[in-house]
This record gives structure tokens, C-alpha cells and sequence, in this order.
């Protein structure tokens, strides 16, 4: 029924449930015709009587439809010992992969893509290794649930500049301090894959973000020699070419990037 | 629209160029009649006790007691007995969301599965929304999900959706005339009936009858958490964030 014809037909509506609805709710009129004014006037009160509905509580409104125009990445963590492999379903090993970071957090990888081999579902996945740029292939049970972000850390190792992008946009920038020529900041795609806070530390600053990177030069430092994103006790080095490969930042742009950048994010250095 | 896959393969999300616009219009193209007729010919190939039985071996056990939240405080007007079904209610559409939102965001499912979950997920979405703003700081934080393969088998999937939608539409059967207030019973049955289109949708994919029954029986919050329980699709036990760790990285 369109909207134009309802006002001609609504008269007749309310006619049609007047006429049923005053015998239904007074009972059996036993012959007695009731009179056509009555009948408006017992109708009208008999609805009236009923009360306004109650007004819904909430109204859950439009329906929320994923962006497709937004670039988005997904993580999971491992959720046991595992060995990545050169393809999937075998190939040679590449790394051994465990539930735990050195900083003691859970093991997480960035995932690049998935495929089925002999029925079971095989994700490629990049790797907190040397060499760095290192890429393997997990069963897809050794992983916990995807996690995703749509954020993304570009260090610009020229400009000396991180810059965040979300959703496509950039919508963080600040001044680095990374590696000295000896020690220099490895390039590659990288992924953030732990945040420490409220550590006794002034060197590192308030907050340090641990990343998949490590440094090819110092490969005795303890811990592995990864690649920290972290504050500073000695802002008036950056930007610079001031550390042993960690990006530095000013303590009040770490605070700043921690409100904006989820565990997981991608990192590209270049 | 076009209801036959047999050949359908698995699509990625760039292979189906649809508009909002278009993906909205999609429930309501649906031929009503001409679905009755393609299932009514195919005939009953499960029961929604075997979809169901067929879905619960995704496994596990529920996080935390999180589906069985007590009875918080009332707070704003709201008692709590309201709030208790609520908070079970806002933590059974963050999983129903998350599960939709995965699959459409792997693009594994067959693209007609694909369709139902952009849709649909963007109906749980907007559930979430709406009973996380009404409850405030009732809210319960959204836990971790693990949905374990589900949302890249198109199989799994469609079992697993017909198993929480048919459950859904049945849990808010039963929760409505045990709420204090007539608003929220009045909100719940704008969701109820959204519910209700979900199973009979995803049951028409699966090749159930999507209206098997004259009259539906409700379903105790008991058993929905048993559901999810058997799935295991709610996990915790990690962490990607420490305190009081000195950072060993290089400096």
C-alpha cells in the first residue's frame, strides 16, 4: 500500500475496527444495533483506554557495515610450541616459534595469508627471526583467534620521522632517534608484538613497545637483541642517529603513540 | 535473487563488488515464496537438533563465568534482574558479532554465506551498540573469541550460524516476560524478530525449513551458555601487555 492512498482508506480502516473491536471487548450486544455516533465514541475511549505503548528502551539503529575501503591486518597469538615451515603442509623449517616473548608476554605473529593442504588449513605467517623479512607457514591450530587492526607504523630512517596510519590516514607523526651507523636499524616489514609499562627504567621511558625486528649486528645482546619502540631519558638526542638499533622517541610522543597504536600493528622500516 | 550455488566457490571480499546500498536491499529481496519452494523441495536434509548436535563439538568451555554474570546493581533506573539479562544479552551478541565480522573479513565462506554474514553482522553490530550504550557503565567488557576455523570453513560456518540464531530467537522468547520493564521488553522484540529473519535466512542456506514450526518454544539462558561453552570460541588465559617487565631491547 503506498503512502499516497492510506488518508482514503484510513476512514474506512477505523471504521472496519471500530465495528469489530466494540462487540469483541463489550461482549454480545443481544440484538440491541448500537448507534453509529456510539459506536465512534465506545471505540475511541475502549483505545484509549489501552494506554500508549511503552517506548522501546533503546533502538539498536542503523546497521554497522565494515568499511571496505580501509586496509586491515590480522595477528594471533601461538598458542603452542610450533615450527614454522617453508611451505604449507612441510617444506623445510625455518623457525622454531614459542608461546612466550622474552619480555615474557604471549607470542604473537602477523598473519600474511592462509591456504588448505590434505585438509588441514596452513597460514603463512611473518616471523621474529633472523633473517629479518623471514616468512613461515604454522598449522592454523597452533594459532590463537585472529585479532585486528587497522593501524600501521611507517620509521622513515631518512626523514628520522614515525608516522601512524590508521585507516589509510596518517594520524600520528614525531621526531626518532634510531641506530648509529654501527648498529644500525634493520629495514623490513615488522610487526609490534608486546607493550611493557610501569618499569623501572628512566632510560627506556614510560612506555616500550616490543617489535619483531632484531638487530643483525648485535646478535649476542641479551634477549634476543629486538628492536624496541620506546621513550627516552635524553629527548635533546632526537631525532638522531643516537642508539644500538631501537627507535627512540620523545617520552611525551610515546605516551601520545600508545593511546593510538594496538599490540599487533604492523611496522615498516625503511 | 539468485539462490542456486552448487558451483560456488570460495570468494574473497574484492571478488563481490556490492554497495552498502545493495547488501542492505538483499533481505529484502529475498522471494519469499520461491524460498519456501526451493526447501520445501529439497526437503528436510537435518533437523535443528542434528544442525545443532553437528555444531556443538566445536568445543570448549565459557571464559571467566562471563555468560553467567550475576545480578549487577541497578543503576539508572534500571533493576537487577534487567541488567543480569542484558549483560547476558550483550555478551551473547559480542560473540555473535565477532563471528560474523571474521568471516567477512577472511572472505572464505562461499560468497551467498559471505552475503548473509555482511548483513547480519552488521545487524549484531548495531546490537552491541545499542545495549552497550543503554547499560553504560554496566556494560560487560567484550572477552576474547577464538572461533577455531569456523569462519573460514563454510560448512562449520553455516551450521554454527543456524545453531546461535535458532538459539537466539528462542533465548529472547524466554527472557522477555521476565524483565521488569515493558520498554526493554519493547526493545528486545525489535531485536527478536531481526533474530528470527537471521535463522530462517541461514537455515534456507543450510537446506533446513526456515519455518519448521506453528508456534517456536523459548530457550533458557542455561542452554545458550551451554552452547557457547561447547564452543570454546571464548577464550583468555593471554597477554600482550605487562607491567612492572624492564624492557632487554637494544635502547
Amino acid at each position: 500500500m503506498t503512502r499516497a492512498r492510506l488518508p482514503r482508506v484510513a476512514p474506512v480502516i477505523a471504521v472496519v475496527a471500530a465495528a469489530v473491536a466494540v462487540p469483541l471487548l463489550s461482549g454480545p450486544a443481544h440484538g440491541v444495533e448500537p448507534h453509529a455516533a456510539d459506536v465512534h465514541t465506545n471505540a475511541a475511549s475502549l483505545f484509549a483506554s489501552l494506554g500508549a505503548s511503552p517506548r522501546p528502551a533503546f533502538a539498536p539503529g542503523r546497521p554497522q557495515l565494515l568499511s571496505r575501503n580501509t586496509p586491515e591486518y590480522r595477528w594471533a597469538t601461538v598458542t603452542r610450541p610450533v615450527t614454522a615451515r617453508g611451505a604449507p603442509g612441510g617444506g623445510s623449517a625455518v623457525a622454531a616459534l614459542s608461546t612466550r616473548t622474552p619480555e615474557g608476554t604471549t607470542n604473537l605473529v602477523l598473519v600474511l595469508g592462509s591456504a588448505w593442504r590434505h585438509g588441514v588449513e596452513w597460514v603463512h605467517v611473518r616471523l621474529p627471526v633472523l633473517p629479518n623479512n623471514s616468512t613461515g607457514w604454522v598449522p592454523r591450530s597452533a594459532l590463537g583467534g585472529y585479532q585486528f587492526v587497522t593501524t600501521h607504523l611507517v620509521i622513515d630512517l631518512h626523514r628520522l620521522r614515525a608516522t601512524l596510519m590508521k585507516d589509510g590516514r596518517p594520524i600520528f607523526t614525531a621526531p626518532v632517534g634510531v641506530g648509529e651507523p654501527q648498529w644500525p636499524t634493520p629495514r623490513g616489514e615488522f610487526y609490534v608484538r608486546d607493550e611493557l609499562t610501569d618499569y623501572a627504567s628512566p632510560f627506556y621511558g614510560p612506555i616500550a613497545f616490543g617489535t619483531s625486528a632484531r638487530s643483525s649486528v648485535l646478535t649476542e645482546w641479551p634477549d634476543g637483541g629486538f628492536v624496541g619502540i620506546h621513550g627516552t631519558d635524553e629527548p635533546q638526542l632526537v631525532p638522531g642517529n643516537v642508539s644500538h638499533g631501537c627507535i627512540r622517541m620523545r617520552n611525551s610522543d610515546i605516551l601520545r603513540l600508545a593511546k593510538l597504536m594496538p599490540v599487533g600493528t604492523p611496522l615498516t622500516i625503511e | 535473487m539468485a539462490m542456486n550455488d552448487e558451483h560456488e566457490e570460495a570468494a574473497r571480499p574484492d571478488d563481490l563488488e556490492t554497495s552498502p546500498e545493495e547488501l542492505m536491499a538483499m533481505l529484502a529481496a529475498i522471494d519469499v515464496d520461491g524460498a519456501l519452494q526451493e526447501t520445501a523441495a529439497a526437503a528436510v536434509r537435518a533437523t535443528r537438533r542434528e544442525v545443532l548436535r553437528s555444531a556443538l563439538p566445536l568445543a570448549g568451555a565459557m571464559g571467566a563465568g562471563l555468560l553467567t554474570a550475576g545480578a549487577a546493581s541497578a543503576a539508572g533506573g534500571l533493576t537487577a534482574n534487567d541488567t543480569a539479562i542484558l549483560r547476558f544479552d550483550l555478551a551473547l551478541e559480542y560473540l555473535q558479532a565477532g563471528l560474523y565480522t571474521e568471516a567477512e573479513r577472511l572472505g572464505a565462506v562461499k560468497p551467498r554465506t559471505l552475503g548473509f554474514s555482511r548483513v547480519v553482522g552488521a545487524h549484531e553490530r548495531a546490537h552491541v551498540r545499542a545495549i552497550k550504550g543503554f547499560l553504560g557503565s554496566k556494560a560487560v567488557p567484550s572477552p576474547s573469541f577464538d572461533y577455531r576455523g569456523v569462519t573460514a570453513d563454510d560448512a562449520a560456518f553455516v551450521k554454527t550460524a543456524v545453531a546461535f540464531e535458532d538459539l537466539t530467537a528462542a533465548l529472547l522468547k524466554w527472557q522477555a516476560p521476565r524483565f521488569d520493564s515493558r520498554s526493554i521488553v519493547a526493545a528486545i522484540l525489535t531485536l527478536h524478530s531481526v533474530e528470527t529473519r537471521h535463522a530462517a535466512w541461514i537455515r534456507h542456506i543450510v537446506g533446513v525449513l526456515p519455518a519448521a514450526t506453528a508456534f517456536d518454544q523459548p530457550a533458557p539462558q542455561n542452554q545458550m551458555a551451554e552452547l557457547v561453552a561447547s564452543t570454546h570460541f571464548v577464550v583468555s588465559g593471554w597477554s600482550t601487555i605487562a607491567a612492572k617487565r624492564k624492557p632487554g631491547f637494544m635502547g
